[in-house]
C-alpha cells in the first residue's frame, strides 16, 4: 500500500492553473476557493491525480491565456482532461470532485454576478459532455475553501477558515 | 490609451486616497499610521495577500462597492487578531479585551472599512472630478486569497484588465495595521483614461 510520506510535498495550485502528478509524495493544493471553483480527479488504476483551479464560467468572446490555462470552466475541463489521459489515465476510470463557488463578498454582491454558481454549473456541464460524473461536491455557501489532493491514495479534502480538512 | 499609460495617474491618486484612508484609519485608532507607497497591480495578484501574511490567514474586513461614474470594488483586509485589536481601540477597551469576532466587533470592522473605504473613493472623486458612491459596508471574515479570488473574478468577467490598487497600513511597530484593495471594473478604465487624460 503506498501512504503519504511525512515530508509530502504540497504543490499550490493557483488561480487559473491545473497540475497533473503521478508522485505519491506530493499533495495537489488549491488555496482559498472563493468564487472559484476546485476539480480533483483522480484514476485509481492508472494512479495519476490532478487538481485544477477554475476562476470563470465561460471562454466565450474571451482571450485564453496561457499563463492561467485552466481560467475557463469549458476550456479548463478540456485542458485538464486531455493532460490527464496523456498522463496515462482513461475518462471512464477518472473520480472527479469538485468544491468551492461560494458567495464570500456577501449575497448582495454575489446576486449581481453569480460567478459562483455559474462556476459550478459550467464545470457539471462540461464534465457531462466528456462522459465524466462528478461523485462528490462541496459547492457554494459564504465560506472560501481550501481543496487538496493527495496523489499517492487519491483522497480529496476540504477545509474553511472556520472548519478542518474533511474528505470529500 | 493603454492600461498602462494609466498607471502614473492611478498611481497618484492612490497615494493621495491611501494618505486620507490612513489619515482615517490614525484617527480612529488614536495612533500614529504609516502609509506605504501604494501597488499598482495589472493582471497579477500572486502576492496581493502577502501583507496580510498570505493566502491562507484569516482576515475580517469590510468590502464596499463603488457606483457613480465609475464602478468597483473596495476592500479593507486585516488579519484577524489585528482587526480584533483595531476594535479595541476604536472603542477605547483595553488591549485584548475582544476576543472573537462578534457582533459589536463585526460592527466596529464596518466602520472601519465605511470610513478609510470612503476616504480613498472620495480621493478618487475629488481628483478625477466624478460622482462616486460607496455602498453600505459588508463585512467579510475569510481566508485572504478567497476574497482577493472573487473580486478578481468578477472584474475580469466583464472582459478586459484587472487593476488593482493596494495599500499597506502600518503601526509604529511595523506590524501591518491593514491592507485596502480598490480594483475599478474595466468599463470604468476607459472613463478613468478620458478623465486622466
Amino acid at each position: 500500500m503506498t501512504t503519504v510520506t511525512a515530508e509530502a510535498r504540497r504543490v499550490s495550485v493557483g488561480i487559473g492553473q491545473l497540475a497533473i502528478s503521478r508522485d505519491p509524495n506530493e499533495i495537489l493544493v488549491a488555496y482559498g476557493l472563493g468564487s472559484c471553483v476546485g476539480i480533483s480527479c483522480y484514476d485509481p488504476e492508472a494512479k495519476v491525480a490532478a487538481l485544477a483551479h477554475i476562476l470563470l464560467p465561460s471562454s466565450e468572446g474571451k482571450r485564453v491565456d496561457d499563463r492561467e490555462p485552466a481560467r475557463f470552466a469549458d476550456t479548463g475541463v478540456d485542458l485538464l482532461l486531455q493532460r490527464l489521459v496523456e498522463a496515462g489515465a482513461v475518462k471512464r476510470r477518472i473520480v472527479v470532485k469538485v468544491a468551492g463557488g461560494a458567495a464570500v463578498l456577501g449575497a448582495a454582491n454575489a446576486e449581481k454576478f453569480k460567478i459562483g454558481v455559474r462556476n459550478a454549473e459550467a464545470i457539471t456541464e462540461r464534465l457531462k459532455h466528456h462522459g465524466v460524473r462528478v461523485v462528490a461536491a462541496d459547492l457554494g455557501g459564504t465560506k472560501g475553501r481550501t481543496m487538496e489532493v493527495h496523489v499517492a491514495t487519491g483522497k480529496t479534502f476540504v477545509r474553511t477558515a472556520a472548519s478542518p480538512a474533511s474528505e470529500l | 490609451m493603454a492600461v498602462d499609460d494609466l498607471i502614473p495617474t492611478l498611481t497618484l491618486v492612490a497615494a493621495d486616497g491611501a494618505t486620507r484612508a490612513g489619515r482615517g484609519l490614525s484617527g480612529l485608532m488614536g495612533q500614529e499610521i504609516a502609509i506605504h507607497v501604494p501597488n499598482i497591480r495589472v493582471g497579477t495578484k500572486d502576492d496581493a495577500c502577502d501583507a496580510v501574511g498570505g493566502e491562507e490567514t484569516v482576515v475580517l474586513g469590510s468590502y464596499l462597492s463603488i457606483s457613480g461614474d465609475i464602478t468597483g470594488h473596495v476592500m479593507l483586509l486585516f488579519p484577524e487578531p489585528r482587526a480584533l485589536e483595531c476594535v479595541d481601540l476604536m472603542v477605547g477597551n483595553p488591549p485584548g479585551t475582544t476576543s472573537e469576532p462578534d457582533e459589536m466587533a463585526c460592527s466596529a470592522v464596518a466602520e472601519l472599512g465605511n470610513i478609510v473605504g470612503s476616504a480613498f473613493v472620495n480621493a478618487l472623486a475629488d481628483r478625477l472630478n466624478l460622482i462616486l458612491h460607496p455602498s453600505p459596508p459588508q463585512v467579510i471574515h475569510d481566508m485572504a486569497i478567497a476574497l482577493v479570488e472573487t473580486v478578481y473574478a468578477e472584474v475580469l468577467s466583464q472582459g478586459g484588465e484587472v487593476v488593482m490598487m493596494d495599500a499597506v497600513f502600518e503601526d509604529r511597530k511595523g506590524q501591518t495595521a491593514g491592507l485596502l484593495i480598490v480594483a475599478p471594473d474595466p468599463a470604468s478604465l476607459g472613463a478613468l483614461e478620458r478623465v486622466a487624460a
